[in-house]
């Protein structure tokens, strides 16, 4: 950090929170400003944001569900495929039974008839 | 004098950080910027101002910049060094912040543009005088492990996918049970939290000359691991910021809620739309 000569001078009067987060400043230096368009194409837009907020997000997952967050388990988009796929094979099951059910059914009916 | 210094010209660019009028010239003394090869300047516009400094066009191309995109301690050193400049200018006079990243090939393409677009600057500067942002987020409430309680892991339950081939008879009944109990509650959780996202917008905007709502920070990100619920960003003036804190600390008492307010900010929301 220092290597690269930037000072940040804690002791300046700067108007902005003492212990500002990265993300807040991002989405602000990023996102916000009055766009002027310059000279040198440089593509820094919402996506960009997005691809960093999930890679910390990814990155953190473990320590979210060691804290017993799981909200990303209902998301259709994120839920575990096992989850998935314990259901699809009891789907199956039940429609083999269903399917035995209502051939007996049938076959009462046929009887009766 | 364009392209001073030993470089061949088309090897340096300009950076443009913010504009501010030109009877405040800033002292800029002590902050560094996003390069160190020169230091931080004063690009004279008329009326107006701007803080400008070369650099080395190589290291600002847009590969360059979609490179520093992956590498977050890079990224994160490049933002603080353009907030830090933005945020020293607009100390000591109403500043209209430049995204990161506004280059020029040369100092009469950067004067001619900005130029152009005096009227704009004018416009955002009267609007943002006296005027600070502030960020107010608010936290979904609902503590962490909640939703081992009820129905939710009876001991016995069949149905754990994991490990079987075949799950027992009602397993599926048993599991989507349990997912739309899991589901209601937070569901429940979630409406009551965004309702007080709601009463803490409207409460805020009562006191603000403008407001913008933000992307919600996902979770994991530096704010922890609380869904937040509310991101959003007002223009208040100097004069009410002390009535702002009381508002948002009465809205945390009120609600019970996790409000958090960031400020005060350069405007950097509130001086794109003119």
């Amino acid at each position: 950090m220092t290597d690269l000569g930037f000072r940040y001078d804690t002791g300046h009067p700067v108007p902005g929170p003492p212990n500002t987060n990265l993300a807040d400043i991002l989405e602000r230096v990023l996102d916000k400003g009055i766009v002027i368009a310059g000279d040198i194409k440089i593509d820094l837009l919402d996506i960009e944001l997005l691809t960093i907020r999930l890679r910390l997000f990814v990155a953190s997952v473990d320590t979210a569900k060691k804290a017993g967050i799981d909200w990303w388990e209902t998301d259709p988009a994120l839920s575990s495929r096992a989850a998935r796929s314990a259901l699809q094979e009891e789907n199956r099951e039940l429609r083999t039974r269903l399917e035995a059910l209502e051939s007996g059914f049938r076959d009462t009916v046929s009887a009766d008839a | 004098m364009t392209e001073d210094g030993p470089e061949a010209p088309g090897t340096t660019a300009l950076y443009v950080y913010a504009v501010c009028r030109a009877d405040g010239g800033p002292v800029l003394d002590g902050v560094s910027g996003v390069a160190r090869d020169e230091p931080l300047r004063t690009l004279p516009l008329g009326s107006l101002t701007a803080i400008v400094q070369t650099v080395r066009a190589a290291e600002f191309t847009d590969e360059a910049w979609q490179e520093r995109l992956t590498d977050e301690p890079e990224l994160e050193r490049y933002a603080r060094a353009h907030h830090e400049v933005v945020s020293v200018v607009a100390a000591q006079a109403p500043t209209v912040p430049l995204p990161l990243a506004t280059l020029y090939t040369a100092e009469d393409r950067a004067r001619l543009v900005l130029g152009n677009e005096s009227a704009r600057f004018h416009t955002a500067l009267e609007r943002i005088a006296h005027h600070a942002e502030w960020g107010v987020k608010v936290y979904a409430a609902g503590s962490p492990g909640e939703d081992d309680g009820g129905t939710a892991r009876r001991p016995g339950t069949p149905g754990t996918p994991e490990g079987r081939d075949r799950p027992a008879p009602g397993a599926g009944r048993a599991y989507l049970e349990r997912r739309r109990t899991l589901r209601a509650r937070r569901e429940r959780r979630r409406e009551d939290s965004l309702r007080v996202a709601e009463t803490v917008d409207t409460q805020v905007c009562r006191l603000a000359k403008a407001s913008r709502r933000l992307r919600p920070h996902g979770p994991g990100t530096a704010d922890g691991h609380r869904p937040q619920v509310l991101n959003a960003t007002y223009l208040v003036a100097d004069h009410r910021s002390a009535e702002l804190e009381v508002v948002v600390k009465d809205l945390r008492e009120r609600t019970g809620a996790e409000i958090e307010l960031s400020g005060p900010w350069v405007p950097y929301s509130f001086v794109g739309e003119v």
